[in-house]
């Protein structure tokens, strides 16, 4: 699973470790929902091209973490930096702008566009989304086919070309789920954040998306992803942020992670050491 | 019975000058709901300021009609504004409140007793168009009609109705050129689902002022000509109403197609003109029983937007998506 000899594979698997060069580095943030604390981070740190995954049992403040860091959810207290700038109380679209990009866990592909316009919204700094330069198609078609190329190019890596022109309203839950992430990587993300991707995706495909991931990661991308199965997450990530409670409870290599003492019992849930027991 | 009076008598309103202001107010929706989704019950609102700015200007600070043209729609862009600065960023349901309540404020401030020195109050305020029926080409002589039977117009309505349409033409073309680019990916985009939009990195807040002002702009234009057709303006011609019968008009024709709130606003007409000439037709047959005659006399024009509701109704339930609109994409949810 070493792609090369990372500067990662040096940092000692404990919360809230500094890493070498990190992409988001967040410090104190905390949100609850009517007391309860949904998330409540310390310190925490996400390595710059490297795939990270966050995982952790239902109601672990996984999405809400997302939300606070890319803007969409507002924060109680604490700040964070994304790409070496302060990123907090900035919004959404602005972040994204950045290159901070996310998918979400109920997707948003937008089901009354065709798949092909789904994947063009995605493409940065184009000219035609200004006002003025919108009626005059000169100033705006070249960018336009030159995305429509490299859009064209995302769907067929995601086995969506047969679906180009249809609206996406048209496509299953799983397509969509590709849909979206092929969105994202239209927006040359320099952060992405990949909330369940493999979710209701076939698993031939999914095996394709997570191929894809790690090439991301490998030009420079940074990756971190939300996701349940723990088998998926120990293939493919370089590193593992496990959260319970809101809480970050153990971080580190994957081969670290599985075996640590607080993640089998947080994450792989009682239950299991009961009947070990 | 009539029937070829009915019938010219609807074709009649279908092409005239209501019909085109209305498809004007339209359009506008068009831009607002069918694009971006933004619920603005508030059109009137635009059309009023096109109307007033120009009135004003020329009947109260005594300026050329064009510098009135350009005070209406400057109004309007700046209603536009005023209104979507603090509450684009609320809640849709929430907008749409604001601008029926926006539309209705300027409403009666115009109408107001206090307002009688600058806009004429709730007295219509009157002035010289006469710098539009310069330019007119067609002969208007007291004996210059144009058309056949009922099917008639002056020289001046005529005139009024090829302005008018062309403009009607050139703004869909503006539309179109705008909706089919980028910028208009975006708006649908919006109207679909604005956190999408703003995960790709497009300011949403943005996108639904330029959409905003541009529809309210257009409405404005249909006001100033309501203004110029009519050599003036009242605060009753700008009852809320007046924005629902846009809506019926571009739902009638088709959400979010180019054509649609055209054809909409022209068979809103059409229908409304062919109810209600055959209702003033029914009451003066003498086989009617007196209580039915009694019951629709005086009271054919509102009958008559009432059926015209009722289409709309069975519209929606048999075609939603308008004549012209797609239904597979008006099925297609989440």
């Amino acid at each position: 699973m070493v792609k090369s000899v990372q500067p990662i594979l040096t940092v000692p698997a404990e919360v809230g470790t500094p890493k070498p060069n990190p992409i988001l580095v967040v410090d104190c943030l905390e949100r609850s929902f009517d007391g309860l604390k949904a998330v409540d981070i310390d310190h925490l740190e996400i390595e710059r091209g490297v795939v990270t995954s966050l995982i952790g049992p239902n109601g672990a403040g996984k999405t809400t973490l997302f939300n606070l860091l890319s803007g969409f959810e507002q924060a109680d207290k604490g700040r964070w930096q994304f790409d070496g700038q302060p990123a907090t109380h900035t919004s959404p679209d602005k972040l994204a702008r950045r290159g901070m990009i996310r998918t979400f866990q109920l997707t948003k592909s937008l089901s009354k566009l065709t798949v092909l316009d789904n994947v063009l919204l995605g493409a940065p700094d184009q000219q035609g989304e200004r006002l003025w330069a919108a009626p005059f198609q000169s100033k705006w078609q070249q960018q336009e086919q030159a995305n429509r190329q490299r859009a064209e190019e995302l769907l067929e890596r995601f086995n969506l070309t047969h679906m180009c022109h249809e609206l996406a309203g048209t496509l299953s839950g799983g397509q969509r789920k590709l849909l979206e992430v092929a969105r994202a990587l239209m927006a040359n993300p320099v952060l992405i954040m990949l909330d369940e991707p493999m979710a209701g995706v076939n698993p031939a495909l999914g095996q394709s998306l997570m191929r894809h991931i790690t090439q991301l990661a490998f030009e420079g991308v940074s990756v971190v992803f939300i996701e349940h199965a723990m088998e998926v997450v120990t293939g493919l990530s370089d590193w593992i942020v496990v959260l319970a409670q809101g809480q970050v409870i153990a971080e580190g290599p994957p081969w670290k992670v599985i075996h640590d003492e607080a993640v089998v019992d947080a994450y792989l849930g009682g239950q299991q050491e009961n009947r070990q027991r | 019975m009539e029937f070829d009076i009915i019938i010219t008598n609807a074709a009649r309103a279908a092409v005239g000058p209501e019909a085109l202001i209305l498809a004007l107010a339209a359009i506008g929706l068009n831009m607002h709901f069918g694009y971006t989704g933004l619920l603005n019950f508030g059109q009137v609102g635009f059309m009023l300021l096109g109307a007033y700015g120009t009135s004003v200007a020329v009947a109260t600070f005594g300026w050329s009609l064009w510098l009135g043209v350009l005070l209406g729609l400057i109004l309007a862009t700046a209603f536009a504004i005023t209104l979507g600065l603090p509450t684009l960023r609320l809640h849709a349901l929430l907008f749409a409140i604001v601008t029926i309540a926006a539309a209705e404020i300027v409403r009666i401030l115009v109408g107001s007793t206090d307002a009688i020195g600058l806009t004429g109050g709730p007295l219509s305020i009157s002035f010289d168009a006469g710098a539009f029926y310069d330019l007119n080409p067609y002969p208007d002589g007291p004996n210059d009609r144009y058309g056949a039977g009922t099917f008639e117009f002056t020289g001046q309505q005529l005139w009024v109705m090829t302005v008018g349409w062309t403009l009607v033409a050139l703004v869909s073309v503006g539309v179109f050129l705008l909706v089919r680019s980028p910028w208009g990916r975006v708006l649908k985009s919006i109207r679909e689902d604005q956190d999408a939009a703003r995960s790709l990195g497009k300011n949403v807040f943005t996108y639904k002022l330029q959409a905003l002002v541009i529809g309210g702009l257009i409405a404005g234009l249909g006001g100033v000509l309501d203004a110029i057709k009519t050599s003036g303006a009242d605060p009753n011609g700008f009852r809320p109403q007046v924005t629902f019968f846009a809506y019926a008009a571009l739902l009638l024709g088709g959400l979010a197609t180019y054509i649609g709130p055209v054809l909409g606003a022209i068979l809103f007409w059409f229908l409304r003109e062919l109810i209600e000439s055959f209702l003033r037709q029914l009451v003066a047959q003498t086989w009617l029983p007196d209580a039915i005659a009694n019951f629709f006399d005086g009271a054919e024009g509102i009958i008559s937007v009432g059926m015209v509701g009722l289409a709309l109704i069975l519209l929606m339930l048999f075609r939603p998506q308008g004549i012209v609109g797609s239904r597979n994409e008006m099925q297609l949810n989440g």
